[in-house]
């Protein structure tokens, strides 16, 4: 590699040295913060992820690629990072307040979650199975860990454990794929695998490591049948570390899916039928176990399980429509889903957890505002119109329509039906009981800006999403 | 036309809603309320004045990009079809917050603004001229109408406001995918008239038509989709029921006459004949259905049952007279049918009773109220004079001409009609003063007759001297049964 190679491919990669170097500073100032200062570490890491935010928009102008190959600068991860940087500032601001109330507003908390930043932006960027893989691991590891992070209580724990034992059990069946994908083409570049088979698409052996790739990346947007971890460990995990889990990472593993996927040599072996069979299955699973849940945060998981699905949907479909679908659908996801959870985190205050559907018995009269705006993430959600929610669905209807497959659009919409049932269930408690107890939210600033923020863009999107619909479009790539 | 007036009458009633999240007192709220949806009245009386009866094209049209890369315009318009629907929901919001004044007596404000976003997004429906932006009103109704049913609701509300939400819903989503086909069948665009100018093969027409079919045959309601209807309509408070029985119901045949019609005009003739059959069994089920309630509102609910059969009737009896009654009819349903849970939420008012065994002789002690029940009642029954008769007579001379034994059940369900209507009547009214409730009674007051007497004046006048309304129909059904009937024959 030429020196000019290397500086370009440091310019390409500046947005994610920026994350990491403000980590390992902020982990080494972290230990100077003294108690009560704590909110200096959020502002840190919100300027960091900002400063890193900048560099991707001035290297946005143009294609780069990078570490001959293995990495590259386009407009598909510039978009990708820009979810990640939004679901990664938005919990910092929820962090404040509810690690204080758990005791778990160290450091490392936020070093942790910008490492996860950091290993998520690789992986948006990466475009070779070795490097998918660095970012994948420097992702997981980080929620590993921050999974467990209430130490004292036992759930967390479980959690954190089953997680890393599922986890890395999925990472070896992807590792064991890409290993084949070498021994079969002699490359584990994306595009190198294409150029290596274009003779024979259905070979047997490459089909197998296909499916073991796409085994483990399914798992980390938790899709069926690698979902048996989503529950327990959204359950157990801090609630600001779910809600970050359910938007970044998953997000991230998309992106994966998406590069991996729709590589031509992929999409000519017939693989939307997998997808196709997961994400209905998916989609199923997660509607109709979340009608029977009580837990909120156990509620949401399996609505996320959903979602994840519904966002397969527009994997199956492929195109650059299918595509600019699913990244239109995170992007939306990320907005309306931080929205429900911040309502969540902030509930937790005192003795009050929040966490159960009942809780919010009769919020309505006493907190009219918070429940107008928990009424809109809970539309969103079920992809009522007006709300963003409707439209992420309805393009990635359009895409599967557009490619023939009517059946999966007509699957695709009574599942939701389905879905709907349980966010109207929650806005049944919210709206039309009887207040139990009086509420005591953590109302913040920081929470407050984080509810507006997160409601606008809900609403917003639903009722302008020309602007959004055309920069998914510009951000697919090749297409 | 300088002035948007569509987007002023769609777009004012939001606008209100806004306005009244930020008034303190309930006083405020409701005379608020009520100039809003007089305001909006007032609007639709001028875009009235200036129709131009004598065209069949879209007026007052606005169209500006919305989603350019789809092909999603905000497109609003209205013809003859529509002017009438139009008007009728600006004049029942203006009575359904009269409705409510004093029977929505806690969380009035978040009424009112559920109220003025309901009406917004009907009126929207009615004025859409692109596919998409009518399925965002269509949907979007349901969080209004949802939390209006399960939380100012009767007793059974939240089953009541699952059941309609669910139920709607389901069929909504099919009609989408039926929306989305239509858009990729028919060059990528949502504008409703350039897809009805569209040809499609056969094949598409009739999945399409089941997919719409679906989703407006919840809506309107027909057998067998219609158990929602008393669910909600019992469990809804006065002006939700007023809302459900005088616009939603109309918005499935108008989903018939806007959609299936004219673009799926061979499918729509191939398969006349089993919604006519469906209708019948509507008008005819829904009666027998009537004939036995002891509850006042479910007698009403049912009733509507079996007059929107007769709308669905009229609409695919595919001839003029059928259409211009079925379109006059679903007009004076709304009226008649609106005022008569207005008056069904007036007497539980004052009784807190809805069993008709709990009533008699209401003349003697409300006189004033007795006598307009009558005039809604007959009105109901499609007597010579009311509004009824004059739509109901062109739908069964349409019914007639198109099937003779749907003609004659049709027949059938006005005598039943007639019986489980003056019955009620009967009991009701007549006779000698029922013990249970002869004190509590007091008649209406200059608020309630505000109310009820221009839902009367139209009883009166389209009865009486139709021909206004019926101009403004004409040349658009005329437009709509050439294209339809032109397509058939394959021109």
């Amino acid at each position: 590699m030429t020196a000019t190679a290397l500086f370009q491919s440091i310019v390409a990669s500046l947005p994610e040295i920026v994350v990491i170097i403000g980590a390992c500073i902020l982990l080494i100032l972290g230990q100077f913060v003294q108690k009560r200062q704590e909110h200096f570490l959020v502002w840190a890491s919100v300027a960091i992820v900002l400063m890193a935010a900048s560099a991707t928009l001035m290297l946005a102008s143009e294609v780069r690629p990078a570490y001959t190959g293995m990495f590259i600068a386009d407009r598909f991860a510039v978009f990708f990072k820009f979810v990640f940087y939004i679901a990664t500032v938005l919990t910092f601001l929820l962090s404040r307040k509810y690690t204080d109330i758990e005791g778990i507003g160290s450091s490392e908390y936020y070093v942790l979650l910008l490492l996860a930043l950091s290993g998520m932006m690789i992986m948006a960027s990466a475009t070779d199975l070795m490097s998918i893989y660095v970012g994948l691991e420097l992702m997981v590891l980080c929620t590993y860990v921050l999974t467990g992070f209430l130490r004292q209580e036992r759930r967390s724990n479980e959690a954190a454990l089953k997680y890393v034992i599922l986890g890395a059990v999925s990472t070896g069946i992807f590792l064991y794929g890409v290993s084949l994908v070498y021994g079969l083409t002699g490359t584990t570049q994306l595009d190198g695998m294409a150029a290596a088979v274009t003779g024979d698409p259905l070979d047997p052996g490459l089909l197998l490591a296909v499916v073991f790739i796409v085994a483990g990346l399914v798992f980390k947007v938790g899709a069926v049948p690698f979902h048996m971890w989503v529950p327990d460990v959204y359950e157990g995990a801090p609630t600001t570390i779910t809600a970050f889990m359910s938007v970044g990472p998953k997000a991230a593993g998309f992106a994966v899916i998406l590069r991996v996927f729709l590589n031509p040599l992929v999409a000519a072996s017939d693989v939307w039928i997998i997808v196709a069979v997961i994400a209905v299955v998916t989609m199923a699973l997660g509607s109709f176990v979340a009608l029977v849940q009580d837990n909120f945060k156990r509620l949401l998981a399996y609505s996320s399980i959903a979602h994840a699905g519904f966002a397969l949907f527009g994997v199956a479909a492929g195109g650059a429509d299918g595509i600019a679908s699913v990244m239109l659908y995170l992007l939306i996801y990320a907005f309306m889903n931080l929205g429900i959870f911040g309502t969540i985190i902030m509930m937790r205050n005192g003795d009050f957890s929040g966490e159960v559907v009942e809780d919010y018995a009769g919020l309505a009269k006493s907190h009219p505002g918070l429940a107008l705006v928990m009424l809109l993430y809970l539309f969103s959600l079920a992809g009522i119109p007006p709300t963003a929610g409707f439209f992420a669905k309805f393009y990635v209807l359009v895409a599967l329509v557009e490619r023939g497959f009517v059946m999966l659009a007509v699957i695709a919409v009574l599942l939701s039906v389905v879905a709907a049932y349980f966010y109207i269930r929650i806005v049944m408690v919210i709206y039309m009981r009887e207040p139990e107890k009086m509420f005591d939210p953590a109302l913040t600033p920081m929470v407050r800006a984080t509810l507006a923020f997160t409601a606008v863009g809900t609403i917003g999107i639903g009722l302008f999403p020309a602007w959004f619909l055309r920069l998914a479009q510009h951000s697919v790539f090749g297409g | 036309m300088g002035l948007p007036l569509l987007s002023l009458i769609v777009f004012t009633p939001a606008v209100g809603a806004a306005v009244l999240m930020f008034l303190r007192s309930d006083g405020a709220v409701r005379w608020t309320a009520l100039a809003v949806t007089v305001l909006d009245l007032a609007f639709c009386i001028a875009m009235l004045a200036g129709f131009d009866t004598s065209t069949h094209e879209m007026q007052f049209t606005e169209v500006r990009p919305w989603v350019p890369a789809l092909g999603i315009t905000f497109a609003l318009g209205v013809d003859g079809i529509s002017a009438l629907f139009v008007f009728l929901t600006a004049l029942l919001g203006a009575v359904c917050v009269l409705a409510s004044w004093v029977a929505i007596d806690r969380k009035v404000k978040e009424f009112m603004v559920s109220l003025l976003v309901m009406q917004a997004l009907m009126l929207g429906v009615f004025s859409a001229l692109d596919l998409f932006l009518f399925y965002v009103f269509w949907e979007a109704m349901l969080i209004p109408m949802y939390l209006i049913i399960g939380v100012w609701g009767g007793d059974g509300r939240i089953y009541a406001a699952f059941k309609f939400f669910l139920y709607t819903l389901a069929g909504s989503v099919l009609f989408l995918i039926g929306v989305i086909v239509l858009y990729i069948n028919g060059g990528k665009t949502f504008d409703i008239l350039a897809l009805t100018a569209k040809d499609l093969p056969f094949g598409v027409q009739s999945w399409l038509f089941f997919a719409f079919l679906v989703a407006f045959a919840v809506k309107v309601p027909m057998v067998p989709v219609h158990t929602w209807l008393p669910d909600a309509h019992v469990q809804a408070p006065t002006a939700g029921s007023i809302i459900l029985a005088g616009v939603l119901l109309k918005m499935g045949a108008y989903g018939f006459l806007r959609f299936s019609l004219p673009m799926l005009p061979e499918a729509s003739l191939y398969y006349s004949t089993l919604m006519l059959a469906l209708s019948a069994l509507a008008i005819v089920y829904g009666g027998l259905l009537a004939l036995a309630q002891d509850d006042l509102k479910k007698l009403v609910a049912y009733s509507s049952i079996s007059h929107m059969g007769f709308v669905t009737m009229g609409i695919f009896a595919l001839n003029l007279r059928g259409l211009e009654g079925a379109i006059l009819q679903m007009f004076n349903h709304g009226v008649t049918t609106g005022a008569l849970f207005l008056f069904v939420g007036l007497i539980y008012e004052r009784t807190h009773t809805r069993s008709i065994a709990d009533y008699g002789g209401l003349m003697k002690v409300a006189p004033v109220y007795s006598a307009f029940l009558a005039l809604f009642i007959l009105s109901s029954m499609a007597l010579p004079g009311t509004n009824s008769f004059v739509g109901e007579l062109l739908v069964l001379a349409g019914g007639f001409a198109a099937n003779l034994a749907v003609g004659a059940a049709a027949i059938l369900g006005a005598l039943l009609g007639a019986a489980y209507l003056l019955g009620m009547y009967g009991k009701v009214a007549l006779g000698p003063p029922s013990v249970g409730v002869r004190f509590k009674i007091r008649d209406v007051n200059a608020r309630e007759v505000a109310a009820m007497l221009p839902l009367a004046v139209f009883v009166l006048w389209v009865g009486l001297y139709p021909k206004p309304f019926l101009n403004i129909i004409d040349a658009s059904v005329h437009h709509l049964l050439a294209h339809v009937h032109g397509e058939g024959s394959g021109q």
